[in-house]
């Protein structure tokens, strides 16, 4: 029987043939018997405290079934970080426009609107605060004047300071003095909406024995269970959160969103409640990226290397704490092995929406300014950027900023690919420019458990509590199989919920295949002895005697002795040691971090300052490519996203309130305007991974603003630190118009103490 | 007030009562639980909703359940024959078109749409084909691909 290949194949995902059809059930594809619809108002004022809230003529509308705001729920704050600084409705004052003040349910749509514009509330305005380096001013007006009380807050922080993190190594200092030339540029990102296809939604019903389901879109069924618990002081035990297939999230469906709301309404009617955001709430209702200004400073011998490095980020975080800026401040230092650095972030409370979570929050807008800066300093010394980038590349053994050591990886192999594909170095045609930018990722961890049931037909059921989005359901059985020794389809993919499948980690900051994945192959390996005890037992061979493969376990010196995986099962019924059940559990796995080299080749229109990409190309190290189709589609579709963020996408914030809360408006990518992406997959296998896996899906989104900005600078001699792209700030540079530049008070950012905390590299993006 | 209708979808025939304001998408999923024609903007920006109405592709959320009067709506659900796929669904599974899903059946209604009229179309041609639609998760690549091919599998059928 010949084992079937399945490491390396491209095996279309298991859940296309549903998603085809149209079969797929997306949260906003339930529908209940007797379900109500409910909606949320939101805060019109961006500072504000709450005088009234009149929600006496809802409540009379008819067809409304109930009304409810902070004032009938438990008094708790909660928080996605490291600070509880949020409620599920805003009490005392409003932070940002937009914020949750009440929510209804009622029989349809129209009415649950209707019933929103009979709540009646007054405000009494207060000073508001929407410039992040504004509110570290010391006579800011305060967006938490409690947070010094609130849970999980550092001490010795003032003012709208949320955190500080501080990392450092070397003698910094001494370094600048002695480097033979020292850069400096301070760079701007700007408000990123994740973009996802399908807007939130949630449906919430109680049974009679007063268990709460929740159907809900999100990649982190596990933690909104824990997080609805703890909001709505409930026992975790009453809630079973089902995971629907997810309409992409890339971050923004990471955490508790919408489903207090609807879960609620369900408690309090006893009927089904359904919450479906509209377009323009998952603008308004759930956190995106903000605003991010990167400060770099870069001492460099006259050779071309870096020997030192200070880097101050201000991220603004809006209202409340969302994602955390571990993630961006660690990758400031960029690639390269700089023996001196010292790096600051402060994570800074304004009037706006939370800053939420998007593709390993806060490294595109770092990369941005890293890979810039790189390119700054290469020309300016005169150097090729491609050799100043391999020459401070990271390598094997150096020491990472996280601590402990570069493992084996591929960024070298990333860089040659690309050298090679570009002809590098190569004089760009007239109006061409090509630019580089190196992008990494230091992989995604946490806890991850998988468990595999053999059926008595051979056919093999995997349980993993992992939110399958980018294919990782397809990946997990190719693990399984391939670790068992059976073909791809006596693989079954369990559906779960936080009921049936043991806990895992979110779907997030590309941790699935690489410790997910390896908890799959773990379990592959438990089950696989169980089996080879009990053929063992029944063959009256020692285990080593015996492998397990094709379907069957055998005895490796007589092959034809042994038995099918069915047959095994069967027997394992009247076994001693009963069914054949394998499990496996981790809470961590190795740092190995995750390279991308990225190259854009454009073209700018001098009359207009359209930029037009010619050529894009990448190569990164996958570790070992378990399904390259899917792979590919990984990188890809970041790519695509990355160039987005260079281009076209902006959320612009005026006076605290969103302009262009729709896609008319904020632009992302068409077909039409993208290039053809070329890719180049370099395997270099990690130490831990499964068979060698390496995380996908974070890096390449990174690389296409720098990347492109370098080559527009080439191109035209115009240099932007300052994101989106746009035709705009082309043209003014074009006629010499200058550009708005990006002022920080250094003394100021220096000075300011903060508790700190050290850089991890666990947990999710 | 509810008016009355006649329509075809997915070649069956329907009798209904329908509110004047309730858009065709709304019809589809909230009245008929056609979920798969999706709904992600109810702006006419995203493309998730597009269907086929006399064989022209056509944004459900943009139109009125009773501007489609009379004729002949297709939605995804309609494409495949049995558990056979249409030769577009079919090679979205090959290739690698789908990720996410959510911008699928809209993608695949337009590919339709558009090798009805031009059954040999250029790569560029299937980029503006399908330039009503977004997809945040592919990048395109493997969308264009797959309906290149699905084009090649239709011409040779």
């Amino acid at each position: 029987m010949p084992e079937e290949r399945v490491l390396g194949r491209n095996y279309p995902r298991v859940d296309a043939a549903d998603k085809v059809s149209g079969r797929s059930q997306y949260a906003g594809d339930v529908y209940l018997p007797g379900m109500l619809i409910c909606k949320v108002l939101k805060s019109a004022r961006s500072h504000a405290r709450i005088l009234r809230i009149d929600t006496s003529q809802a409540e009379r509308l008819p067809g409304v079934r109930a009304v409810i705001t902070g004032r009938d729920i438990p008094d708790v704050r909660f928080g996605s970080g490291a600070v509880r600084d949020r409620r599920v409705f805003a009490l005392e004052k409003v932070r940002y426009v937009g914020e949750p003040l009440a929510a209804v349910a009622a029989v349809d749509e129209i009415t649950a609107q209707e019933a929103l514009d009979l709540i009646q509330i007054e405000y009494a305005d207060l000073p508001a605060i929407t410039d992040p380096i504004d509110a570290l001013k010391p006579d800011a007006p305060l967006v938490h004047e409690d947070l010094p009380r609130y849970e999980g807050y550092a001490a010795g922080m003032g003012g709208n300071v949320c955190t500080v993190l501080d990392s450092g190594r070397g003698e910094v200092d001494r370094a600048f003095a002695q480097a033979e030339h020292v850069f400096e540029d301070t760079f701007r990102s700007q408000g990123i909406n994740q973009g996802y296809l399908e807007p939130m939604a949630c449906v919430a019903s109680t049974d009679p024995s007063g268990r709460i389901n929740v159907w809900t879109s999100t990649q982190g069924p596990y933690q909104v269970r824990g997080a609805l618990a703890a909001v709505l002081q409930l026992p975790m035990s009453r809630f079973r959160i089902i995971p629907m297939e997810l309409g992409g999230g890339f971050g923004a469906k990471l955490r508790l969103c919408l489903e207090p709301y609807p879960v609620l309404l369900a408690l309090k009617t006893g009927k089904p409640v359904k919450f479906v955001a509209t377009r323009e709430e998952v603008f308004t209702l759930s956190g995106f990226r903000l605003p991010t200004t990167i400060y770099l400073k870069t001492g460099v011998m006259q050779d071309g290397t870096i020997i030192a490095r200070e880097a101050i980020s201000i991220f603004d975080m809006g209202a409340y704490l969302g994602a955390g800026v571990q993630s961006g401040v660690s990758h400031t230092i960029g690639p390269y092995n700089i023996p001196n650095y010292r790096v600051r972030s402060y994570a800074v409370y304004t009037n706006k929406i939370w800053a939420g979570s998007y593709r390993a929050s806060g490294v595109a807008d770092v990369t941005f300014a890293v890979e810039s800066h790189t390119d700054i300093i290469a020309r300016k010394l005169g150097m090729d950027p491609w050799e100043f980038r391999m020459r401070n590349a990271l390598k094997e053994g150096d020491t990472a900023i996280q601590g402990g050591r570069v493992p084996r990886n591929g960024l070298q192999q990333t860089l040659e690919a690309v050298k090679e594909r570009m002809q590098w170095p190569r004089t760009s045609e007239p109006g061409h420019g090509v630019g580089l930018a190196l992008c990494q990722w230091r992989s995604g961890s946490g806890p991850s458990s998988a468990s595999l049931t053999i059926n008595e037909d051979g056919t093999v059921i995997l349980l993993t509590g992992s939110v399958d989005i980018t294919g990782t359901d397809t990946v997990l059985a190719q693990i399984a199989a391939a670790a068992l020794g059976v073909d791809m389809h006596q693989v079954v993919i369990a559906k779960r919920d936080t009921d049936v499948a043991p806990f895992t980690g979110p779907s997030g900051g590309s941790r699935i295949t690489y410790s997910q994945g390896k908890a799959v192959e773990l379990a592959a390996e438990d089950t696989k002895r169980k089996l080879i005890a009990l053929a063992a037992e029944r063959l009256e061979a020692p285990a080593e005697a015996l492998a397990c493969g094709g379907g069957r376990v055998y005895a490796k010196e007589a092959p034809e002795r042994g038995f099918s995986l069915g047959q095994l099962a069967r027997m394992s019924l009247t076994s001693k040691a009963g069914p054949i059940q394998g499990t496996a559990s981790l809470s961590a796995m190795p740092y190995a971090p995750v390279f991308n080299t990225q190259a854009a080749e454009v073209t700018v229109d001098r009359e207009t300052g359209a930029v037009k990409i010619v050529r894009f190309v990448q190569a990164q190290d996958v570790g070992v490519a378990i399904n390259p189709m899917a792979v590919e589609g990984q990188i890809e579709g970041g790519a695509v996203q990355g160039i987005g963020r260079a281009l076209s996408e902006e959320v612009v914030i005026r006076d605290g309130r969103i302009l262009n809360p729709s896609l008319t408006t904020y632009l992302m990518p068409l077909a039409p305007d993208m290039p053809a992406i070329e890719n180049v997959l370099v395997e270099v296998p990690t130490e831990e991974g499964p068979f060698g896996a390496r995380a996908v899906a974070e890096p390449p989104g990174f690389g296409p603003p720098a990347a492109i900005a370098n080559a527009i600078a080439d191109a035209v001699g115009v240099r932007l630190k300052e994101l989106p792209l746009s035709p705009e700030k082309i043209l003014c540079a074009l006629r010499g118009e200058p550009l708005e530049e990006i002022t920080l008070d250094l003394e100021l950012l220096r000075a300011l103490r903060g508790a700190g905390g050290s850089i991890q590299w666990a947990g999710s993006g | 007030m509810k008016h009355g209708m006649h329509l075809t979808i997915n070649g069956e025939p329907y009798e209904l009562l329908v509110e004047p304001y309730c858009s065709l998408l709304d019809l589809l999923r909230d009245e008929l639980h056609l979920t798969g024609t999706k709904r992600g903007c109810d702006e006419g920006d995203c493309g998730a909703c597009t269907v086929l109405i006399q064989g022209k592709t056509a944004t459900s959320c943009m139109m009125l359940a009773l501007d489609a009067k009379d004729k002949e709506v297709v939605t995804v659900e309609g494409l495949a024959r049995g558990d056979k796929l249409h030769p577009v669904q079919d090679a979205f599974v090959q290739y690698g078109g789908v990720q996410c899903g959510y911008c699928t059946p809209g993608l695949i209604m337009s590919a339709v749409g558009l090798l009805r009229e031009n059954p040999a179309p250029t790569e560029e041609d299937v980029r503006y084909g399908i330039g009503g639609n977004l997809c945040r998760c592919t990048g395109y690549a493997k969308v264009i691909q797959a309906i290149l091919k699905a084009a090649e599998a239709m011409r040779t059928a």
